[in-house]
């Protein structure tokens, strides 16, 4: 028999069951209780924080203690105004009908999950109609998000309670573990469920999951670490050394982000690899380009439940190029070359640097980042001998 | 990195020159600078994006840090997981309670009257 998941299984009902986060959970409740008296001044309240630390678990147990019915929009499904107003009208018929019959009316917490995936500009509205539904004050909203931009989500951070939640103590982690082997009647080292506390970094989710595992004998240094928010040259390398279609596709799902430097980057290797057969690279560059239209389109339409094809799309082209010899050798393709900076914090700190002088010139980040740097290094690396009068004559500094 | 544990509510100096950074943090929303006190910091939301600021400066504020169960401060430079925690909640568990053998029961009966929850009768 296939036993099921722990995260799953040991899932806390009661915000009194969470372990972790004590004043982020106080906060939680106390904004429901000033929302539900009209007390309160935020008419939404907004989870921030890494993933893995019980930010969903929170709200479905919060409505839980409070006897409501969670309505959940993830926003990689309901992005625009459009579809989130469509979901909650369809609903509100549906608890009219209920009322009518059953006579009971029943009370629901709003939850905007991953509300950091909604783009104020692109997404025509999504963010503007989760303000709106909660500036009615018809029901509590909670939104969560894992990196949410304060300029991007600046309306959102000005109109909802920011409460964050954050990384566990590896000694809250023990806690919890502690709480796992005795619900479970394991027998299991003290100092495996430290090494345990300790490599999960925070993680609750990973932590029970390699608790799980060691349950069924695995050594904890062989367990893996986290899957999510990958360095891309991590990813690439674990991609490129898997020979299983499912290990694949668990890191495709788990780094959704890094998609379309996957579909670069895989370009690069399969064009460049001189171990790949002509007609092998036909067949995975014809697959590739397939891949990178359905993302361009999805992307354009903002359809983002086509992405559960285009991971077994992209963990397929991954699985054959490795089956057929295609190795990542480290090596960066020049035209992502921006892109490859090993961390998200230095991407950051590179797209703010390009945009101030780009500012600095009157131009836009896409035409300095494009062109005006890679001419800039190009002079530089030929040794211009004379660079300050030619930016002198080109920008009149 | 050099880190200093700060007090929520409480005026501190920073012992680093801030030069043009200063600007930067007074416009922290929680953060507030008094003549001739120092900074206070008003929340845990503010205290990371100080310290993103401070980073560059090679100082972290770390807040300090009090036993759930028992209220006793707890050293974190004496902890056994320092090098593993992230180091910035204001609510840990210290050693002492941690070895409890009923500290889950001892943690649970502490949260519910932390959190103030009145169970109904079908969640008892």
């Amino acid at each position: 028999m296939v036993e099921m998941v722990w995260t799953e299984k040991h899932r806390p009902r009661s915000l009194n069951e969470i372990i972790g986060n004590e004043e982020a959970k106080l906060e939680l409740v106390r904004w429901l209780r000033n929302w539900e008296e009209g007390k309160s001044d935020f008419p939404g309240i907004l989870l921030v924080g890494p993933p893995g630390i019980g930010k969903t678990t929170a709200v479905h147990a919060l409505a839980n203690d409070f006897s409501y019915h969670v309505v959940e929009l993830n926003a990689s499904e309901y992005r625009t105004a459009e579809k989130i107003y469509e979901k909650l009208g369809s609903l509100g018929r549906s608890y009219t009908l209920e009322r009518y019959f059953t006579g009971r009316e029943r009370r629901i917490i709003v939850f905007f999950d991953e509300i950091d995936g909604i783009d104020p500009k692109e997404d025509r509205g999504g963010l503007d109609a989760v303000i709106e539904i909660a500036g009615k004050r018809d029901f509590p909203v909670v939104a969560a998000a894992n990196v949410p931009d304060p300029q991007k989500h600046k309306k959102l951070f000005e109109l909802f309670k920011v409460v964050e939640f954050r990384q566990l103590t590896p000694k809250h982690i023990i806690i919890l573990l502690k709480r796992i082997v005795e619900r479970e009647g394991l027998k299991i080292d003290y100092e495996i469920i430290k090494k345990i506390a300790e490599r999960a970094r925070g993680d609750a989710r990973l932590a029970i999951n390699m608790l799980q595992a060691a349950s069924l004998g695995i050594p904890v240094e062989s367990i893996s670490q986290s899957l999510e928010n990958l360095p891309l040259d991590e990813l690439l390398r674990r991609l490129s050394s898997s020979l299983s279609y499912y290990e694949i596709k668990q890191l495709i799902d788990a780094n959704s982000s890094l998609w379309e430097d996957l579909i670069y980057t895989y370009f690069d290797i399969i064009a460049r690899s001189p171990v790949l057969k002509f007609d092998a690279k036909i067949q995975l560059l014809d697959a590739l380009s397939k891949i990178d239209i359905y993302l361009g389109r999805m992307n354009k339409e903002r359809q983002f439940f086509y992405l559960r094809y285009l991971s077994h799309l992209i963990a397929w082209l991954i699985y054959n190029a490795n089956k057929s010899g295609a190795v990542y050798d480290g090596r960066i393709p020049e035209y992502r070359l921006y892109k490859f900076v090993f961390n998200r914090d230095a991407r950051e700190e590179f797209t703010e640097l390009s945009e101030a002088l780009g500012r600095s010139i009157h131009e836009s980040r896409r035409k300095f980042t494009l062109y005006t740097l890679p001419t800039f290094c190009k002079l530089v690396k030929r040794k211009y001998s004379k660079l300050c009068e030619w930016v002198k004559k080109v920008y009149g500094w | 990195m050099q880190y200093m544990k700060i007090r929520y509510g409480e005026t501190f100096s920073i012992p680093r020159r801030l030069g043009n950074l200063f600007r930067e943090v007074v416009r922290i929303k929680g953060v507030e600078y008094i003549k001739g006190k120092g900074f206070i910091v008003r929340d845990y939301y503010a205290l990371s994006n100080l310290n993103k600021i401070l980073a560059r400066l090679g100082l972290i504020l770390t807040p300090e840090v009090r036993c759930f169960i028992c209220g006793k401060y707890v050293d974190c430079e004496k902890c056994e997981f320092r090098n593993n925690c992230k180091r910035d909640v204001t609510i840990c568990i210290c050693d002492d309670c941690l070895n409890n053998k009923n500290i889950l029961n001892i943690y649970l009966a502490k949260q519910n009257k932390f959190l103030g929850l009145k169970l109904s009768s079908s969640q008892k």
